[in-house]
């Protein structure tokens, strides 16, 4: 497409161009200064989704998974790779229901994971390095854009939500783990420590005193999960992949209610409340 | 009115300094271990002959903390029996870092299980300065189910520069580690660097084109097929493959790159308490009452030596208070080299009659322990408990200088007026 071609010819499918003379643009009937305006209420609405997406999805993980996505000491092969991609994947999920169902933006995971991303790249060495001196490498935060940036292709391929869920959701979960042990493989090195053996995860967590956090409230691969011996992550995995189907598919699902604009009828009782007397005339 | 209004002004100004000079302030402060309730501290964990060996050290200097705790007999209610217990230093964040620690010379990096009540227990922490400053350090018990229980802390003068810390660990494949805490840090940021670059791109690839308003009035006008092309769907499936491939072959590569890993540690160690003294004093305590304005405990106990030597009443320690009469043989070395030494009561231990106990004799004898520190130490809330009792250990010693402990306690009555 160029520039000089007609503003009222329909516009197709292969026409991708940025601007005013997109074909998204001609297709909703904008002018270029109403296309002007809508690219500055782009620029609003995404600082505004960043704010506050950032703090809402790590007040959310913080509370939910907490020290496991906290101290490098808690990430187990069970429990971590279970409950962080069921507790990450609830934000992703609302925020592709709105992304795509409004807009047909499949974004919405991504979205999540770079804002949480966001939030621990400012909250970690603020707190833990700046504030109270830990070193950085107790604190690495887990990942999630790898299984984020799945999860939106998937949106994108099946144009569905519950196929999203279901091979989405899987992949979101299953993906965590590997996605994660590519970083955190050094810390799994065993050392001699006392006469007793430690990964590199523990004995950090050793070294640097948490006082208000002894040792024995870490959960580490408690249950009978062990059984499988070295493949421990990958049925966690597997698990986690299983629960987040439901997870996404329920929290989609929240995200189409919480984005829906509903209104009160205009009645008499309404009114009442609002303070317009009977006879009054009212607009609408 | 104006020179008020200025005056109001001037303080507001001064606030920010104010705030200022709080925060530069905050290192020289302690950590709240006077906040829990006496009851946690009277009748739980009785440290004693606590010693660190060092006050002053530089960065990277080691220092050791040893002693000894008694867990008491008359365990309180509300606090959770030490079923699962951890050994460690109590200090304002990482200032320090372990080394090592033990608890009856077996190794406390884990947690252990099933401490016994009315038995002693003895510890050494191996600690290093890591932050310059003056930091304020104690031994530390935690309890499951109810938290830190705080032995007796000293000031620790940490000097030099906190950027020339360094911990060496050598791992047990060969791999010597400069300084753990950095160890493995660039490869994680360079990692969260690659999946960052991809979400960049992904987000960039639909945000640079008209975005929410003319894309929904699209939608609304049935264009779906403008707002997801057939190259967009190319670019996603390409990005999946990418994503699945970078995280199936990176998970490979590491594998490769580090062959022998080993799952977190965890899991409880046992240790068997002291051997049990040979107990040859028997103290019953007849009533305890605690003067509020006097600041002062008054226990009226009877003693019986059933030892063969005569023997005198030494101390009596409570939460880390402690009370030495001074006219037992061997009260000037009650006080070990390297015990902290803010928690001596001043006046010591007054007794009715502080003459030695003969062997086989049972005497009655009126204790005072009378000090500020039980209100500095803000021990003074038997009014508010819902257990009003007292405990502690009673230390006696015979001329030859055996020294022996004895868990004492009982039901105390506040007195509210001077007697």
């Amino acid at each position: 497409m160029n520039s000089t071609q007609s503003a009222s010819a329909a516009p197709s499918a292969g026409d991708v161009v940025s601007g005013s003379f997109s074909p998204v643009v001609q297709a909703a009937g904008l002018s270029p200064a109403a296309a002007r305006t809508s690219r500055l209420f782009d620029l609003l609405v995404v600082i505004a989704v960043v704010l506050l997406f950032t703090g809402a999805i790590h007040l959310h993980t913080m509370l939910l998974a907490g020290d496991w996505d906290m101290f490098i000491d808690w990430k187990d092969r069970q429990y971590w790779p279970l409950v962080m991609p069921v507790v990450m994947i609830m934000f992703p999920g609302a925020l592709q229901a709105v992304f795509w169902n409004y807009f047909r933006l499949p974004i919405g995971a991504t979205v999540g994971a770079v804002c949480l991303m966001l939030a621990v790249s400012i909250t970690r060495p603020m707190q833990f390095m700046l504030w109270t001196d830990y070193p950085l490498n107790l604190v690495l935060p887990a990942q999630m854009i790898a299984g984020a940036l799945v999860l939106d292709v998937m949106l994108l391929i099946f144009r569905n939500a519950l196929f999203t869920a279901i091979f989405g959701g899987f992949a979101f979960a299953f993906l965590f783990y590997p996605s994660n042990y590519i970083i955190l493989a050094p810390y799994y090195v065993p050392a001699a420590h006392q006469g007793m053996m430690a990964s590199m995860a523990d004995l950090i967590g050793y070294v640097y005193p948490r006082s208000a956090t002894p040792e024995y409230i870490r959960i580490i691969e408690r249950g009978t999960l062990r059984t499988f011996g070295d493949s421990a992550s990958w049925v966690s995995a597997l698990f986690s992949g299983f629960i987040c189907m439901f997870m996404h598919y329920g929290w989609w699902k929240l995200g189409m209610l919480m984005s829906s604009a509903t209104f009160l009828p205009n009645n008499r009782k309404v009114m009442a409340m609002m303070g317009v007397k009977a006879d009054q005339k009212t607009a609408g | 009115m104006t020179n008020m209004l200025r005056g109001a002004l001037r303080r507001i100004a001064l606030l920010p300094l104010a705030c200022l000079a709080l925060l530069a302030s905050l290192d020289v402060l302690a950590h709240g271990e006077r906040a829990q309730e006496p009851y946690l501290r009277t009748r739980t964990v009785q440290f004693y002959d606590v010693q660190f060996d060092r006050a002053k050290i530089a960065v990277n200097e080691e220092f050791t903390i040893t002693g000894r705790f008694r867990l008491m007999q008359d365990w309180p209610d509300a606090v959770s029996l030490p079923e699962t217990v951890y050994m460690s230093a109590y200090s304002p964040g990482p200032v320090i870092t372990r080394v090592e620690s033990y608890v009856n010379g077996v190794p406390a990096r884990q947690s252990f299980a099933d401490f016994q009540l009315g038995r002693d227990y003895e510890f050494r922490l191996v600690l290093k300065g890591r932050v310059p400053g003056s930091h304020h350090i104690h031994p530390m018990l935690s309890v499951k189910g109810s938290g830190p229980l705080v032995g007796p802390g000293v000031w620790i003068e940490v000097t030099g520069a906190r950027a020339d810390f360094r911990h060496e660990v050598k791992t047990m494949t060969g791999e010597t580690i400069d300084n753990l805490e950095d160890y493995g840090v660039s490869r994680a940021l360079g990692w969260y660097g690659v999946w960052i670059a991809l979400a960049a791109f992904w987000l960039a690839f639909w945000l640079v084109r008209p975005l929410l308003i003319p894309r929904w009035i699209a939608l609304n006008k049935g264009r779906e097929d403008l707002l997801v092309t057939r190259r967009d769907l190319m670019v996603g499936i390409a990005l999946g493959i990418t994503v699945i491939g970078l995280t199936l072959g990176g998970y490979a590569y590491a594998r490769k790159s580090y062959p022998y890993v080993v799952p977190l540690q965890a899991g409880t160690s046992k240790v068997d308490p002291l051997p049990a003294q040979t107990s040859t004093v028997q103290v019953k305590v007849l009533d305890a009452t605690y003067d509020v304005p006097g600041r002062a405990m008054r226990i009226k106990a009877k003693i019986t030596n059933t030892g063969s030597e005569p023997l005198q009443v030494l101390e009596f320690t409570t939460a880390n208070l402690r009370f030495i009469n001074r006219q037992a043989p061997g009260a000037d070395k009650a006080v070990l080299a390297g015990s902290p030494t803010d928690t001596i009561a001043r006046g010591g231990l007054v007794l009715s009659d502080a003459s030695p106990i003969g062997p086989g004799e049972t005497r009655e004898i009126a204790l005072e322990a009378s000090d500020v520190l039980w209100e500095l130490e803000r021990l003074v809330s038997f009014l508010t408990d819902v257990d009003s009792k007292f405990g502690g250990l009673l230390f006696t010693v015979t001329p030859t200088g055996e020294r022996q402990h004895t868990e004492i306690g009982g039901p105390i009555l506040p007195t509210f007026t001077q007697l």
